[in-house]
């Protein structure tokens, strides 16, 4: 009995020191206590940047966002769509009411869900771009060859999507950073600033990248990209000498790049006019734009294009033939833009979304000469779209005709292609004057969207708003 | 022997009650002593930590003793010099005689003497003498003593000693007893381990007696040595204890709110789960049962919701170990049966298990629990064993159960009317090839009562259960175990299983200071039921529908002209969980007054579940084939461990006693989840063999972890047992937050006045019990989800390029936010009157939870919508809480107790900087409660058009949802409570408890988006229609859906007030009829028959079927149940 009294008192002293002990060393380590384990299906952004896999994953998904969610993406609120409403391309046939329908008829409200969805879906992708740039520069594990490639990619999509901000909101903020605090209280910034940053951003993507296109395919940018977006970016700005360069940089790579003789392939994933391509999620599948554009009968469910954009065609525009398709249906025809060809799963992918083309820098290089003086050079570029497409030579000779030659060979040229229309019509002040006629609600305020009135609310350093709009 | 500690009020004797004091009156005991004072020499390391420890508290002062005593008096009563005494040191006294204190001419000159000398010096000229019994000095007859001592002497031939142990059921030591040896004078009280001994002749007969405790009597005859346990009364209920966590506090001293449900209650009641069994009987609780359908899940809440969008759940402990309450399950898989997925683990937890249910709401019972508290606690105690005869109990029952109330819909006649009505407002002059029901298509004769057929069956439950427990005065065991099978009220045949075990063992030293409990629950269930619940189509069903079945018992699709109900139920869904606690108290007592506790617990839950959708749940005509099967798995665990030292002190300090708790916690949790996605099978056989798919995805893969420490406190100090000051604290740890921010301090101060003590109350003859408490304090939340704080990227497979998994970022990073603050108030009024017949309780609180942790909203130029943070949002919720208990009638063969609880709660958002600008602007509104729903006001039917009007407010002409839906409805109940009675007669014992709820609800037309008119049965109600111009009718012109205006207001309607209507109500919650009969005259065993019920009766006027549940799944069922019950 003495016996076991003993052991129990042992035993408590013992229990008694261990835990003393345990608890004085767990007390004295008490942040490293309560510091959690890794989680999974989640990644620390330190551990992102350590890796090149992983680093390059971050920098993909930028074009995979792109793809998917921001303005370019080739689904039905992507540029192709909305500013094909907005401008003069499109007609609508969706139920009335719907959001969209408010590009179409030019009724957009400050509080229009899908202005907000443009705006944020491009805020957030350039988040993730500044993530991405501040996760590789602090990287100490990346190569620098490495790092310069992603770090030109992710800059390149940082001022492709400011690009298309500041063309469609006007004076915006230009975003560099992660930090919110900052960031929730930005004022907007100057159009003219704001494009200094854009150039800013493309100069130095361009002296990161290379020539090569790093997969193979012309899915990630390389110095080509950055000079084909530099020469639209200088042709907005009316820097025709700076625009013309940057063409013939990508012109004069013949190697590369070349016009497709034969339209129909213009848009396949080998096409060699394009410059930069965005590749569907999975092999198979192919892009975006075909399901919004295309419909099996009439009338449309969504959308057609207008008829008098048919109309306007030369009869011997083989892009007519090959780019836009006929649907009968009861009660008549209808046209749909049929660049992209493909709606279903082809088990390999046959088409990837254009969104740079060479054809493009025929017609900038050719606007940025005529206003130089170079009408010939001009002439000359306009002839190379001209003929491939089965038409003959222009006939325009004076500065404005070919200027307005330009204009119109964009029209059928670039049809349906990330608001290259719209955007046309607004840079060279003739908006007003195109869609007065074609839309009965146009005003003159229309040329830019309004900022998100929810965006007003919770900063309003972003005040004043867009005139027209309250 | 006349005792004055009763007039001085001084500590030490206030152990005596009157009854006792009464006894002592009659008797001449020899009072042991109680203990050899309190001297801890700083002889050791344990010590020294200890005292450290201590430090941390600015405790100090404990152990100052009188250095002496300097005292000069000439010619004073004794009084006068005992005066001096008690003002120089903490001694009190005790007479022996009356009148001793009157005693005059005494002298007394000392300087810094010892006691022994000044009480010298005090009774050398009386006929006094004295003995220090711990700090009481008791003054005795000098010649008295003498007296007796020989007397006892001269009959001593034969006397023996004899010695023993009390200790109550649970094997615990009970100090203080009165041993008195019946029919003498002589007597010995036990001391703190529980012991006597006393000199006794062979007849003796021992009493006994305890306060709180049955007086018990026994023959010693030739025995040396007699333990004793002494059994509680009942009828003392402020004696009880409650256990507050990490320590336990009598039912009369507590300073804090603390609501025991004890087993009886629970036992009485045939529920699966234990929540369900503390459905209505709490103040300040509210709980709401998800789903009729077994294994599903619960939603409890104290004292009304705290936080915006954070958790707001309870924190569960069992047996000492953190019981995450979240769901295993996954919406994806049993989201269509079982709502939201929500699985209450508590379902493996055998509710007959349960010894108690404590629910601490108020800061003081709640602070130590600190950033787990502010939604307070629910403390789950299980059984344990007993010392005593080993005792076996069978019990075996069978139920019966169907749901409780229907909503009335049309019946064949008035459903055609309707729609022929409709097709003829709309225009129509034949009915369109679909119009089946009307065209001709289908029997037009032809009546089904869907909500019969489908959801009316009675399903049955049986269980069996069994338990063994014994034990002697050193071990004691409990082990036993339950099963049970619960069929569905739908058709086929669908089954819930359950199997529970559980074990207890505890083992004490021989001189009590070392201890152990161990304890085990393992439940493990087995879930099969329906992929799909029927209540929604069972109301939505036209009444002519076709027949389920062909005659060759087939599925009978009518030519494909419906979607037969009996489809849903090819899906089918199951789920089998386990859950084991375990859990190992220890504890040794170091030193008189100072003990060593740990706690170390381990609990894992996990659960499968797989819902299996075979193409044969669709029409034929598709053409599917098992290539379209497809299943959804969903695996989920959870583990965690905690580990809790920590040391009780306790010291008599001056005319009080001190209680001191310190301890700390380390805790962690590990949850892992897959779930897959499965599709495309050669044969339905293999619909739940992932490898056989043709197609598999994984949905969510997660693994977390989740880490917490703190340590906290407690000092009690009860002066005089009058006045109790309880101080709790707690520093925690939580891995949700970022570095630097980890760490809280959470601390409450509770006060309780126990005012009857006071002289003023001392001779009340109503007044028997009388107490004030309030408490402050703060508590935290931290339920926000693991790794919130870092700045991470997350897995985004739909944004895969070239090849590369998406990787996006997966928020702001925010490492600043912290802990939600919630401040607690409250204050008691506890009384007891007429000798306890009566007692009530008032509380009113104030609860105040500000800082909270939401989703701020960002402007889009962030990058992101929102960012979890710290708001300066205050929520409030407060109220007022009664219970009252009355003895009725207390007869020998006769007991009749009732009882009455209140609950008054209210919610309010106080204060959401920037709410009109953010995205919760139509869900909140500033001075009403987080539970409200934003709708159209509505006002009535247009008599000239016929269609639902609606207010205006903004009066632009247009309604619109951002401007018009202004009217504000609160689903929250006004107030809520019981009424509950237990009789006793003989061996008969009835309870029953009336739940009574004050509230709003959705009425039966919230469930029908479709509007009248349309091709689905309506409630009752829409008969009273409009017609023609002119008419006043509650409910619109019928339409088919041509005519848009109706259309659209009809959606209107199904979002205005048109859906709320008052679902208040009475119901019988709970009954049970039990009868009890002896299997012997002698032993405990007995045979017990029982008949229980649930949900038997309600009275209401809400018509939309039960007013407990508001959503469109199975609400709560009703269970009638007969059981029999065998202890031997």
């Amino acid at each position: 009995m003495k016996k076991l009294k003993n052991m129990y008192r042992k035993a408590g002293i013992i229990l008694t020191i261990i835990s003393i002990i345990f608890s004085s060393i767990l007390s004295t380590s008490c942040d490293n206590f309560v510091e959690p384990g890794e989680p999974v299906g989640k990644v620390p952004q330190t551990k992102v940047f350590e890796d090149e896999a992983t680093a390059t994953a971050a920098v993909m998904t930028l074009y995979g966002s792109l793809r998917d969610n921001v303005m370019l993406t080739g689904g039905f609120y992507g540029m192709n769509v909305l500013m094909g409403f907005y401008a003069d391309e499109l007609d609508y046939y969706g139920p009335s009411g719907q959001s969209i329908e408010a590009f179409y008829n030019h009724q957009i409200v400050a509080s229009e869900s899908l202005v907000k969805s443009l705006w944020n879906e491009a805020y957030s992708l350039i988040y993730m771009c500044n993530s991405a740039i501040e996760g590789i520069e602090e990287s100490p594990n990346l190569s620098s060859s490495i790092k310069d490639q992603l770090k030109g990619e992710a800059q390149f999509i940082r001022a492709i999507t400011h690009f298309y901000l500041v063309n469609l909101f006007g004076d915006i903020p230009y975003i560099t950073t992660t930090d919110y605090l900052t960031n929730m209280k930005v004022s907007r910034m100057a159009t003219d600033l704001v494009y200094e940053k854009i150039l800013s951003d493309l100069n130095e993507s361009k002296s990161l990248l290379t020539n090569e296109y790093v997969s193979g395919e012309r899915i990630r940018a390389n110095k080509y990209a950055v000079s084909a977006l530099l020469s639209r970016v200088y042709l907005y700005l009316q820097r025709w000498q700076d625009a013309e360069t940057e063409c013939s940089i990508l012109l004069s790579a013949t190697s590369v790049f070349a016009l497709e003789s034969n339209l129909s392939e213009e848009f396949l994933k080998e096409s060699t006019s394009a410059v930069l391509q965005l590749k569907p999620k999975s092999e198979g599948e192919n892009t975006q734009e075909a399901s919004s554009f295309l419909f099996t009968s009439g009338p449309p469910l969504n959308l057609a294009l207008r008829p008098e954009f048919i109309e306007a065609f030369d009869p011997l525009d083989m892009r007519k033939q090959n780019w836009i398709t006929e649907i009968p249906g009861q009660g008549g025809i209808w046209f749909a833009p049929y660049k992209y060809k493909l709606r279903e799963n082809s088990g390999t992918s046959l088409e990837y979304s254009i969104v740079l083309r060479l054809a493009e820098q025929y017609l900038i290089r050719a606007e940025a000469r005529a206003h130089t003086g170079d009408l010939p050079g001009a002439k000359a570029d306009i002839n190379v779209v001209r003929n491939r497409a089965g038409l003959s030579d222009t006939p325009a000779s004076t500065q404005a005709e070919i200027l307005q030659a330009i204009l119109n060979e964009r029209r059928f040229e670039l049809f349906t292609e990330q608001g290259h229309r719209w955007f046309d019509l607004k840079r060279t002040g003739k908006a007003g004057e195109v869609l007065s006629a074609v839309k009965p609600n146009w005003e003159a305020t229309d040329v830019l969207l309004p900022i998100p009135e929810a965006e007003l609310l919770l900063n309003p350093k972003l005040l004043p708003q867009n005139p027209g709009y309250n | 022997m006349y005792i004055s500690c009763l007039k001085t009020g001084k500590s030490g004797c206030l152990n005596y009650s009157l009854k006792h004091y009464k006894f002592m009156k009659k008797t001449n005991m020899n009072v042991t002593p109680l203990g050899k004072g309190l001297k801890i020499p700083v002889r050791n390391i344990f010590v020294r930590a200890v005292i450290a420890l201590m430090c941390l508290i600015h405790f100090s002062a404990l152990y100052a003793q009188n250095n002496g005593f300097t005292i000069k008096l000439q010619n004073v009563t004794l009084e006068k010099v005992f005066d001096q005494i008690k003002a120089q040191s903490s001694y009190t006294f005790f007479y022996e005689h009356e009148g001793v204190e009157k005693t005059k001419n005494v002298s007394v000159d000392v300087k810094n003497a010892s006691i022994a000398e000044v009480m010298k010096q005090a009774l050398k000229t009386t006929i006094y003498t004295y003995q220090i019994v711990d700090k009481v000095i008791v003054i005795k007859l000098a010649r008295a003593e003498k007296k007796e001592k020989a007397s006892v002497l001269s009959v001593s031939e034969k006397d023996a000693d004899i010695s023993g142990r009390v200790t109550n059921k649970d094997g615990i030591p009970l100090q203080g007893v009165n041993v008195l040896i019946k029919g003498t004078m002589k007597g010995a009280v036990t001391d703190e381990d529980g012991k006597y001994s006393i000199e006794v002749t062979d007849n003796s007969i021992l009493v006994f007696s305890s306060l709180g405790y049955s007086q018990k009597e026994i023959a010693v005859g030739i025995r040396k040595e007699i333990n004793v346990i002494l059994q509680e009364e009942i009828a003392e209920l402020k004696e009880v204890t409650v256990n507050a966590g990490y320590y336990t506090v009598k039912e009369k001293e507590r300073t804090g709110s603390i609501a025991k449900v004890s087993a009886r209650d629970i036992g009485n009641q045939p529920v699966n789960n234990p929540l369900e069994a503390l459905q209505g009987r709490v103040t300040g609780v509210e709980i709401v049962q998800n789903t009729g359908v077994p294994g599903g899940g619960f939603e409890l809440k104290i004292r009304g919701r705290n936080s915006i969008t954070s958790g707001n759940e309870s924190l569960y402990i069992i047996d000492g170990v953190p019981y995450d309450i979240g769901t295993l399950g996954s919406r994806d898989v049993s989201g269509t049966i079982l709502p939201g997925g929500n699985i209450n683990p508590l379902n493996t937890l055998d509710p007959s298990s349960i010894e108690s249910v404590e629910i601490l709401k108020d800061a003081d019972a709640t602070a130590i629990y600190g950033s787990r508290g502010a939604n307070g606690v629910v403390l789950i105690t299980t059984k344990k064993g007993y010392a005593g005869k080993t005792s076996l109990n069978i019990e075996a029952s069978g139920t019966a159960i169907a749901v409780t109330r229907l909503p009335e819909l049309l019946n064949t006649e008035q459903y055609l009317q309707m729609r022929r009505e409709a097709y003829s407002n709309d225009g129509y002059s034949q009915y369109p090839s679909s119009a089946y029901d009307v065209n001709g298509t289908w029997d037009q004769t032809r009546y089904t009562d869907w909500q019969e057929k489908l959801i009316g069956g009675t399903a049955y439950n049986n269980t069996v259960k069994a338990s063994i427990s014994g034990g002697n005065e050193q071990t004691r065991f409990n082990a036993g175990g339950s099963f049970l099978k619960e069929t569905t009220v739908f058709p086929m045949d669908f089954n819930y299983r359950r199997t529970t075990v559980f074990s207890s063992f505890s083992h004490n030293s021989a001189d009590n200071r070392f201890r152990m409990t161990f304890t085990a629950n393992y439940g493990t269930d087995k879930n099969f039921i329906p992929g799909t619940d029927l209540t929604r189509v069972s109301r939505r069903l036209p009444p002519n529908a076709p027949k389920l079945y062909n005659d060759d018992g087939t599925l009978n699709w009518e030519n494909s002209t419906w979607d037969n109900p009996m489809a849903v139920l090819e899906s089918k869904y199951r789920n089998s969980t386990r859950n084991l606690i375990a859990n190992t108290v220890l504890s040794y007592k170091i030193l008189k007054g100072l003990e060593f506790m740990a706690n170390l617990g381990y609990n894992r839950s996990d659960i499968t579940e797989t819902v299996a959708n075979p193409y044969t749940q669709y029409n034929p005509a598709w053409g599917l084939t098992s290539e379209s099967s497809h299943s959804i798995k969903n695996e989920n665990k959870r583990d965690s461990w905690i580990m809790e030292p920590q040391l009780n002190a306790f010291y008599e300090i001056g005319e009080g006693k001190l209680n001191i708790t310190l301890g700390s916690t380390f805790q962690e949790q590990n949850r892992e989840q897959l779930s897959l996605l499965a599709s495309g099978f050669t044969n339905d056989y293999f619909i739940t063999t992932f490898s056989a798919a043709s197609y598999q995805v994984v949905l969510n893969e997660d693994r977390t972890q989740y880490r917490y420490q703190a340590i906290y406190a407690r000092v009690n100090y009860n002066l005089k047992e009058k006045y109790i000051f309880n101080l709790t604290g707690r520093r925690d740890g939580s891995s949700r937050f970022g570095p630097g921010r980890r760490f809280a301090n959470f601390g409450a101060v509770g006060v309780a006045w126990l005012f009857y003590r006071e002289k003023f109350f001392m001779n009340s003859s109503w007044l028997s019990f009388g107490k004030l408490r309030a408490s402050l304090g703060t508590t935290g939340n931290d339920q926000i989800g693991d790794y919130q704080y870092l700045n991470t990227y997350t897995i985004n497979t739909e944004l895969n390029y070239n090849g590369y998994l998406g990787l996006t970022p997966s928020h702001l990073q925010n490492p600043l936010f912290a802990w939600e603050k919630n401040r607690k108030l409250e204050a008691a009024l506890e009384a007891g009157l007429w000798r306890d017949r009566l007692n009530f309780e008032i509380a009113y609180y104030n609860n105040r939870t500000d800082n909270q942790l939401v989703g701020i909203p960002l402007p889009g130029t962030t990058g992101f919508s929102s960012i979890s943070a710290n708001l300066n949002a205050i929520v409030e919720n407060s109220g007022w809480e009664l219970s009252i208990r009355n003895l009725n009638i207390q007869k020998k063969d006769f007991q009749w107790n009732s009882s009455f609880n209140l609950t008054v709660p209210k919610n309010r958002l106080v204060d959401f900087p920037g709410l009109a600008g953010s995205t919760y602007a139509s869900q909140y509104e500033i001075g009403y409660p987080l539970s409200i729903y934003k709708l159209y006001k509505l006002k009535g039917v247009n008599a000239e058009t016929g269609v639902f009007e609606f207010e205006d407010f903004n009066g632009d002409g247009i309604i619109k949802s951002t401007d018009d839906r202004k009217f504000i409805a609160d689903l929250t109940p006004r107030f809520y409570g019981n009424i509950s009675n237990s009789l006793i007669y003989k061996n008969w014992n009835l309870d029953f408890l009336f739940q009574f709820v004050k509230k709003q609800g959705y009425n039966e037309y919230y469930y029908y988006t479709a509007a009248p008119g349309k091709m689905s049965n309506q409630p009752i109600g829409v008969l009273n229609h409009w017609q023609e111009q002119g008419d006043q009718a509650e409910i619109q012109v019928y339409t088919t859906g041509r005519n848009s205006n109706a259309n659209t207001a009809y959606s209107r309607f199904t979002t205005s007030d048109g859906i709320i209507t008052d679902a208040s109500f009475i119901r019988l919650k709970s009954l049970s009829l039990s009868y009890r009969l002896s299997l012997s005259n002698t032993g405990p065993g007995y045979l017990q028959l029982y008949l229980q019920g649930q949900n038997l009766l309600t009275l209401t006027k809400f018509r939309n079927g039960d007013p407990e549940q508001l959503t469109a799944f199975l609400p709560p069922v009703r269970r009638i149940s007969f059981g029999m019950r065998i202890v031997l």
